[in-house]
């Protein structure tokens, strides 16, 4: 039951972005198009899994003193791997998200669940932790964009939902789009938050 | 003593570990990253000169700098021959770059231009404008306007030109046109000489 | 190298391409520690300090070790990059953290509990990494360092100004705290895109 819970917690109750306001950056910087959210997503969501597992594994071994550095290098290990996977396998995407991918490393998101999950249990629940967060942080950019491109471009994962007489809102895809689509849905999680209490 | 050595030597540990690591998996990801640009080069080329064949583009070195190193591509002092199928010459290409409204990356444009030495047809293959704005200059909407100018006169229609500008992207489109008409009056003397060359 | 050019670099990361508002860089101690003018003051001082100098470091270490071309190695390491710009990053804060709380105590107690925050401030990172990505020299790398961080900055002291007078306002109890924090920041997003105009 315990395990179940570690797994939803981090896509409504604890959604990192709407709830906790974690890895913020990449959830403005790359929600112009939904394509670009999912692949942000899955990324991330690699490199937290990644992280979360070997640090469950080696957190007996490493001093207290230095656990920072060493998850910052184990972290930007796996980024380093999926900067270079993505380069290889699917260019176009690498291109769209750009400089984000190495900025992963210092996504707040997967630090903080290094620390405050990885750190102190065991290899079963922080896959789990690192699944669940991975999935509610996709699912967030996925919902975030998807406002984003629809207004902004009239499409849905580059498909033409409204009709072509629609004048896009150029606004929505620029920055401060970005800014009042997150504001406006953290608004939104608030109130059903203070619903369902 | 003991206090920095156990931590210095973990940390150590593990950045030979990963490390390793990254530099294998580096090793193996690289010929695949080389080859797709190459492939993606080679792609636009054909776009913007349909009537060539793929394989026939041979690099014409101006300067003499890149001999004997095909992989070596400085932006600026290269232009391709198109060959058709019997062989005959039918275009050449070019790459220009503008600094575009991004200020990491500029806007790199591929060009074919045909015998007459006017454009054929023209990709945008780098960019980094704004979505919905600049980006734009990717769709053919826009490239198609320059398929049959002559590229040492072109100008955007703001600067008394013919080149209809992107709305709310006057500078995307600028350095677009620009960076086409300043690569194309730097290389065309040496065209010119190709031409010569395969009218012998 | 032209004084204009370096101008244009100041101007382009204080108010054109601003590191929170246009690049989406920083924004957790943008959002985090902006509800009080002097805190907010703080940390700016401390982020400039450390961009500057991570600027300076970053761009060595890219220039005499993992270049192929320039590095002392011959061999291209910038696989590495990544992982070597978070760990100087996060020694350099160290470091300046012991300088600091040595030789100026007032100065670490106003910058104190900000610094180490800083090594997970994204900008950081950012702010080194695209001064390899648009090729700087070291003079520009220093200069876009040290204004990403006054451009950083400025929009934290302008919003911590905002929320202070925003606390007295009456706001739906769902959207206070963070949510108006990021529909302020989205005016604020909108007013900075008029500064775009200043290029060219």
């Amino acid at each position: 039951m315990k395990a179940i819970g570690e797994f939803t917690k981090g896509i409504i109750k604890e959604n990192p972005v709407f709830i906790m306001a974690l890895g913020l950056c990449p959830a403005l910087a790359v929600s112009t198009s939904v394509e670009n959210a999912i692949g942000m997503g899955a990324a991330a969501t690699f490199v937290l899994l990644g992280s979360n597992l070997i640090i469950s594994l080696i957190k007996n071994f490493i001093p207290a003193k230095i656990r920072i550095p060493c998850f910052i290098l184990v972290i930007a290990s796996f980024v380093t791997i999926v900067d270079m996977t993505m380069h290889a396998y699917l260019p176009p995407l690498h291109k769209s998200l750009g400089i984000f991918i190495p900025l992963i490393v210092v996504n707040c998101l997967i630090l903080s669940r290094a620390e405050a999950f990885a750190s102190k249990n065991g290899v079963g629940l922080s896959i789990l932790d690192a699944l669940g967060m991975g999935i509610g942080f996709t699912l967030a950019l996925v919902i975030i964009a998807t406002f984003r491109e629809i207004l902004g471009s009239g499409t849905f994962l580059n498909m033409q939902i409204l009709p072509q007489s629609y004048k896009p809102m150029i606004v929505a895809i620029l920055p401060p789009g970005a800014f009042f689509t997150i504001g406006l849905l953290m608004g939104l999680f608030n109130q059903l938050k203070k619903k369902n209490n | 003593m003991k206090n920095i050595l156990k931590p210095t030597g973990i940390l150590l540990i593990i950045c030979v570990i990963s490390s390793t690591i990254l530099s294998v998996l580096y090793s193996r990801t690289k010929p695949i990253i080389e080859a797709n640009n190459k492939a993606a080069i080679e792609a636009a080329r054909k776009a913007v000169l349909p009537d060539a064949v793929k394989e026939s583009f041979t690099a014409v070195d101006v300067n003499n700098i890149a001999s004997g190193q095909p992989d070596f591509e400085p932006d600026s002092i290269l232009f391709y021959k198109g060959y058709n199928q019997a062989g005959e010459l039918v275009g050449f290409t070019y790459k220009s770059a503008g600094q575009g409204y991004s200020s990491s990356t500029k806007v790199v444009t591929m060009v074919g231009i045909n015998l007459d030495l006017k454009i054929d047809k023209i990709k945008i293959i780098k960019q980094q404008e704004t979505p919905g704005l600049g980006a734009n200059c990717t769709s053919t909407d826009f490239t198609q306007h320059f398929s049959h100018k002559d590229p040492s006169t072109i100008k955007v229609d703001k600067d008394g030109g013919e080149i209809k500008s992107i709305t709310g992207a006057t500078i995307t489109t600028r350095a677009v046109t620009n960076s086409i008409r300043d690569e194309f009056l730097t290389i065309k003397k040496d065209m010119m000489k190709q031409l010569d060359k395969g009218a012998e | 190298m032209q004084i204009s050019n370096l101008f244009f670099i100041i101007i382009s990361a204080i108010f054109i391409n601003n590191f929170v508002l246009v690049r989406f860089l920083g924004l957790c101690p943008y959002i985090g520690v902006s509800k009080k003018l002097d805190s907010a003051l703080g940390m700016g001082m401390a982020v400039i300090f450390v961009m500057t100098m991570a600027s300076v470091f970053t761009w060595l270490i890219n220039h005499f070790f993992l270049s192929p071309v320039t590095g002392i190695f011959n061999y291209d390491l910038t696989f590495l990059r990544t992982i070597t710009f978070i760990l100087s990053i996060a020694v350099l804060v160290q470091f300046v953290e012991m300088v600091i709380r040595k030789s100026a105590p007032e100065l670490y107690k106003a910058l104190g509990i900000y610094l180490p925050l800083i090594t997970t401030n994204c900008a950081v990172l950012g702010v080194s990494i695209l001064n390899i990505t648009e090729n700087y020299n070291f003079i520009e790398a220093l200069l876009n360092g040290m204004a990403s961080g006054v451009g950083f900055t400025l929009v934290l002291l302008l919003m911590a100004g905002m929320r202070e007078r925003l606390d007295r306002a009456k706001v739906p109890k769902a959207f206070k705290g963070m949510p108006i924090a990021f529909i302020l920041a989205g005016t604020m997003a909108l007013a900075f895109l008029g500064f775009s105009g200043l290029k060219f």
